[in-house]
């Protein structure tokens, strides 16, 4: 998958995914007028069927688990899957716990890692960036 | 009536509010404009200030570290490992919750908080 065969403007569907809300509440904070995420063309869908990219937040919990996998196979197939926080990336402060099925990239694979707990706006909006280059730099070798 | 007209001109002359970080709109080629930022040729626009305080990425100085073991004992995501060998410790930084209580804790002053903050990567540290 390149930039090419992805040739619209990403649309995002968000998965909390056992988040904490803080990552949840950065996210929206994106799409404040302050931020304002939308000049690139991107929004908040309701339905994964309608999504681009994927954005997990949170370490993934024993509920969660079979609905991540089921929202990832519900997305249609040219897809991104960003991990907003560092709960999805390790664990987080939640590394020990008893119901952590593991970080989301044991479950579903992903492209992006943004660090931070929870990151700022502009961390998101940067690990977008690195979205598209990476998707840029598959369409060149194609 | 007039209350409104004057308003509505004070908006006409006035910039957005939105903090256009990195570009206004999207680049026709990222990969192009990101090359051309690191050679200098191109800017970004800065992203809005962070506040007094702000807790970043945490650097570490390995020369200073003692290897006491307290940011380990301290750290609730547990993001330092210990190494044996050498007595000092390594900074993971995807488990990291910005907390600092390993910055207070420090009695030699090894880690510090920076103002970093843009940290996405395409794989985990």
């Amino acid at each position: 998958m390149s930039l090419k065969d992805l040739n619209r403007s990403l649309w995002v569907f968000h998965v909390n995914s056992g988040s904490c809300n803080g990552c949840d509440i950065e996210i929206v904070a994106t799409l404040t007028p302050r931020y304002d995420i939308e000049r690139f063309g991107m929004k908040l869908v309701g339905t994964p069927r309608h999504a681009d990219v994927l954005l997990v937040t949170g370490p993934v919990t024993r509920d969660m688990e079979k609905k991540l996998r089921r929202v990832f196979d519900q997305t249609p197939d040219p897809k991104v899957v960003m991990v907003i926080g560092n709960c999805g990336s390790t664990g987080g402060v939640f590394y020990e716990s008893y119901n952590l099925v593991g970080p989301v990239d044991r479950i579903i694979p992903v492209d992006v890692y943004v660090a931070g707990c929870p990151p700022r706006p502009e961390a998101i909006i940067e690990g977008v960036v690195k979205v598209w280059a990476k998707l840029e730099k598959r369409g060149e070798k194609k | 009536m007039f209350e409104m007209a004057k308003e509505l001109l004070k908006q006409l002359f006035r910039k957005p509010f939105t903090n256009r970080f990195p570009s206004k709109h999207v680049p026709k080629s990222t990969t192009k404009l990101l090359k051309n930022v690191k050679e200098g040729m191109a800017k970004v626009n800065r992203p809005v200030p962070i506040p007094e305080g702000f807790r970043g990425k945490i650097a570490y100085d390995k020369e200073k570290c003692i290897g006491c073991k307290l940011c380990i004992k301290v750290c609730p995501a547990n993001c330092y490992d210990f190494l044996e060998k050498e007595r000092k410790v390594k900074y993971h930084l995807s488990r990291c919750t910005f907390c600092a209580q390993c910055v207070d804790v420090c009695p030699v002053n090894a880690l510090t908080s920076t103002k970093e903050f843009l940290l996405s990567d395409y794989k985990t540290h």
